[in-house]
Order: structure tokens, then sequence, then C-alpha cells
């Protein structure tokens, strides 16, 4: 290409990628710096006293209900996804390579459950479980988790499953592979991207979930998206803590996320690149 | 999806009855993998939503339980409600305001990594920090930035003497508060996606649009961004149809203030079915952004197949 990378305009983009860094950044840097800061110094400016800081925060968090709500959101969002997974992977095979009619309403169905405002499907449900006792327990709210994450995780492995030749599947038929085993030995070996993607983008779903947990679970169910709240009080708020709790929650996904960065783009939508 | 037709192995020379026979053996041995999906999401997605339906037709109470009665009241009570009618203008001007500086900036930060700075691989790397972030801390993060007490940027607007923004005491400041929070947590999604399809665009058409002496700002408008359409309209309308679903950036960063003038039409179904306890005028409610989803997915099915076609 002509290099056109000089002069004015140029300068001008690059200032404005300069700008929109400062911007991703900022929230970034600043829980980092709350994280840092004593109590008593949290409303001075950081450039009248640079040398206050204190590691009180982490106490404060150990402390809390917060590691506990971790393990209650690695359950019930590891769950979720799992069963979402061992569920739906067959059935996105079957969309993609079945021959079936009716994938346009299917479609239609799939996005409609991702899109549908949550509270239609959680009023419902928390009705359902005061009745069934499941209110406030762990296996409840995993059940309710995947009717995030199976439409999903259904909706991504049918879009990978049908970028697999078909011919592929045809030979493995004629050589004598029963369906299951031409999944499990041949198309899901090279869907592995596929499935990475649909398996962290599943979980972050229910990871990232604030309104099922609030209304589904409650104390010592409670999820850490919830459990943070517990920072904010009319008093006071936690502010220190609060900035941990985030980098906890945040920290382990970054690294997830820019790995496989390239597997999510293929998936995000689905259908941009077809 | 009929190319599955010939995968018998018989080849073109078997009865057309026979190959159509082992066709539906076949669809039948593929719909065993679809039963379990069916069975859950039925039981846990499309029973709730009828269990809505049902409920916003009645009068039941979370406290006092079901009065008897059945009809379209909850319908005719929410066309005369005005805290309804307001829910949807804010829904809307949430949604809006959010989805246009998501696009804006999602694509600008898309088309300068991939043409302004492609050597910033770190910086791709920075951009999808936000996605990483639960918006609950979203949310607390930036209410934390918003509060001017506390918030370094009051504090440096403050030290060279400049006016300090209030965010949370006016319905323009507090939105704008919301949108950029919402811009801040979801860029990263209209960007991953934009890039995406910017790899798509062929590399020799601009090649060729630059040989023709087309400067590189008029080759994006002609050229990239026409084929960035489908990619864009997909992301708006995903984008537009999460901004619909808002509920912990109000609910922490407002609480639908000041006055009411943040509560959202999905805010407002949680505010009267769990603190007013009226949960059947909440899933009316519900029913009403229930049908905007089912338009608004109708659509984007029949993008997708198209593109998939």
């Amino acid at each position: 290409m002509i290099d056109r990378r000089t002069g004015y305009r140029f300068a001008l983009g690059r200032l404005m990628m300069i700008v929109l860094l400062c911007f991703a950044l900022l929230p970034v840097l600043w829980s980092i710096v709350l994280t840092f800061r004593p109590k008593i110094s949290l409303f001075t400016p950081i450039w009248e006293a640079p040398l206050a800081w204190s590691l009180d925060n982490f106490g404060a968090l150990a402390r809390s209900d917060f590691p506990a709500a971790l393990i209650n959101s690695l359950i019930t969002a590891g769950g979720a996804t799992i069963l979402a997974l061992i569920v739906g992977i067959p059935a996105g095979f079957a969309l993609a390579k079945g021959g079936l009619r009716g994938t346009f309403q299917t479609s239609w169905a799939l996005l409609l459950l991702r899109m549908a405002p949550p509270i239609g499907i959680v009023l419902p449900l928390f009705l359902t479980y005061l009745n069934l006792g499941l209110l406030n327990t762990r296996v409840g709210l995993t059940f309710a988790y995947m009717s995030l994450t199976l439409p999903f995780v259904v909706w991504s492995m049918w879009t990978s499953f049908s970028q697999i030749p078909s011919e592929l599947i045809e030979a493995a038929a004629i050589d004598g592979a029963t369906l299951p085993q031409i999944l499990w030995k041949i198309v899901l070996p090279l869907s592995r991207p596929g499935v990475v993607a649909a398996a962290i983008l599943g979980f972050l779903l229910a990871w990232n979930d604030f309104f099922f947990a609030l209304i589904l679970t409650r104390g010592q169910t409670a999820t850490a998206p919830v459990a943070i709240m517990n920072f904010v009080s009319y008093a006071s708020v936690e502010w220190g803590a609060i900035a941990l709790a985030t980098i906890v929650l945040t920290l382990p996904i970054v690294p997830v996320i820019m790995f496989a960065n390239r597997y999510i783009v293929q998936s995000l939508g689905g259908a941009v690149k077809g | 999806m009929q190319h599955h037709a010939t995968a018998t192995g018989l080849g073109p020379a078997t009865s057309l009855s026979g190959t159509a026979t082992l066709r539906r053996q076949k669809q039948r041995e593929y719909l065993r993998f679809i039963y379990p999906t069916i069975f859950l999401v039925g039981l846990f997605s499309f029973l709730p939503l009828v269990g809505m339906l049902a409920l916003s037709l009645t009068d039941y109470h979370l406290i006092n339980g079901w009065g008897g009665t059945w009809g379209l009241q909850n319908f005719a009570r929410l066309v005369l409600d005005a805290r309804f009618l307001n829910s949807i203008y804010v829904m809307l001007a949430l949604s809006i305001g959010g989805v246009a500086v998501q696009l804006l900036v999602g694509t600008a930060i898309a088309v300068g990594l991939d043409q302004i700075v492609p050597r910033w691989k770190i910086a791709r790397g920075f951009f999808t920090i936000p996605f990483a972030v639960p918006h609950v801390a979203v949310a607390l993060v930036w209410l934390s930035l918003f509060t001017p007490t506390l918030s370094p940027i009051n504090a440096a607007l403050d030290a060279v003497g400049l006016p300090q923004p209030t965010w949370f005491s006016s319905q323009t400041g507090a939105i704008s508060a919301i949108v950029i929070a919402d811009t801040w947590a979801n860029f990263p999604f209209v960007m991953l996606l934009i890039l995406a399809a910017l790899q798509g665009v062929p590399r020799d058409l601009k090649e060729a649009a630059a040989i023709d002496g087309a400067s590189q700002l008029r080759t994006f408008f002609v050229i990239t961004l026409p084929l960035l359409k489908p990619a864009l309209l997909l992301v708006t309308l995903f984008r537009f149809i999460e901004t619909l679903k808002h509920f912990p950036l109000i609910y922490v960063m407002t609480k639908g203030g000041p006055g009411r003038s943040t509560q959202a039409t999905n805010y407002y179904a949680y505010v009267q079915s769990f603190e007013n306890s009226n949960v059947s005028y909440g899933a009316a409610i519900s029913v009403t952004l229930f049908i905007f989803a089912g338009f608004a997915s109708f659509w984007v099915a029949r993008i997708n197949s198209r593109i998939n076609s």
C-alpha cells in the first residue's frame, strides 16, 4: 500500500487513538489507585499525598463474604457452562449438519432467548423456586444461568460447525462411523476454537450476571457481583474494597480474553463472517 | 441446508424414494441430538416466558397473592401509567444515546487499530480489558469517578480552576453518566466485531483506490464503510437490544433517580415487581419489552440467514 503515514491528518489520528486509550485505561488505573489508598486519604487528590498507600483493603476483602461469594460464582457459572456445553454441542451439530427443517425458526428462537428481558424469565422462576424451595440455592441459580448459557452455546456451535465441510462427515459415515463418533472424533477436534470461544463467552454471561443472582440468591448463596454491593451501605461506601474486588473479578478474565481474542471475534456475532 | 440429501453414499443411481427414506432416517438420528436442548430450554426459558405472559393477565401480588381476576387490566393500566410512558422515553434515550456513542467509539478504535496504528499490538489488548469487567463493577468504578468529592477528574478540574461537572442532579447529567459507563463497558464488543469485518475487506480493493489517487479518508468512506454495513447493522441491533435491558448500571449508579429521570422500562418492571410487590404488573411491563425483543430478533435472524445463504 502507498505510504501516507505522514502529515497532519495522520498525527490527528494518532492523537485520537491516544485519547481513546486514556478513556479505556482511566477506570482501570483508578481502580488500582483506589485499592492501595488508605481510607483517610481517599478524598485527598493523589498529587497532594502521593505516598499515602496501604494494604488494608486486602485484609478487609479477605474477612468479608466476598471470597465465599467468589466460589459461589465459580460453581454456578461453571456448572451452567459445562451443562450447556454437554447439551448444546450435539444440538449445534445437528442444526448445522442434520439437514433439518425449521432452521430459520430455530435461529429466531435462539436469538429471541438471548434478547428477551431477563426479568421475564427471572420473575416466573422466582415464584416457582419460592414454592419448590429452590430459592437461595446454588442448584437453582445454576439452572437459571443455563437459560443464558445454553441458547448462546447452541447458537455459536451451530455457527462454527457450519464451517466444517459436509464431505468429511459423509466420508466418515460411509466408513461406518456412527453420528456420536463423527461428532467426537472428527467434528469436535476441528472446531476446537469455536468450542473454546463458546465456553469462555458462555461462562462470562453467567459470571458477569447481576440480575439473576440479585433476585434468586441471598446471603450465603450470593455470587460475587451481588456480594460487591455489600460494601455499599447508606452510612458509607468501602471504595477501596470495591476496587480490589473489581480487580479480583477481572484479573483472571483479562488473559483469557486476550488469549481467546481471535476465537471470540469469530463467534461473537456469529454472523459477521458467516 | 439441503446439501445433505446425497449423504447416503449410494450415489445418484439410487431411486428417489430410497434416498428420501434414508434422508428421513438420518434426520431422525440427528433430531435425537436436539431433544435434550429442547427439553432444558423449554423448561427453563420458554416455560418461564409463558409464565410471564400468564402472570401479566392476573392480578397476582407478591404478598396478597391472587385476587381471582383474569384479563387485560394490567395492560389497560399501562397505557395510562405516566411512569411507564416516562420509562419508555428514558429507555429510548439511554439506548439511542448509548448505541450511537458506542458505535462511534468502537468503530473509531477498530479503524484506528487497523489503519492508523497497526503496530500497537499491546494497545489492542488494553482496549479489550473493559470487556472483562462485570457490569456491577463497571457501575461502581464509574460511580466513584462521578462522585465529586472522590473523583480525580473533579480534583484535577478544581486544581486548574475549571468548573466541576455534577452528574446526578439532572436528568441530562444522569443519563450521560450511564451512557459513558455503558460505552466504556461495551465499546470492545463493537471494536472486536468491526475489526473482524475490516479484516474481511480485500486489500487490493483499497490499493486500487489508492492508485487511482483517492485519499485515505475517501477510500474509507467510499470503499471500506459500505463493506462494513452488514457488521455495523448487526452490532447496532445487538447493542440496541442489550441497552434496552439496562439494569446494573441504573441500580448501582442512580437507582432510577434523580426523581424518576433514569427509571428505564426494565428497571421500572423490577421496581413494580420487587419493591412494590406488584408482580403481575411487572410481568405486563416485561411483556412489552418482550415484544420489542421479538421484532428485533426476527430482524437479526433474517439478516443472518441472508448472510449465510
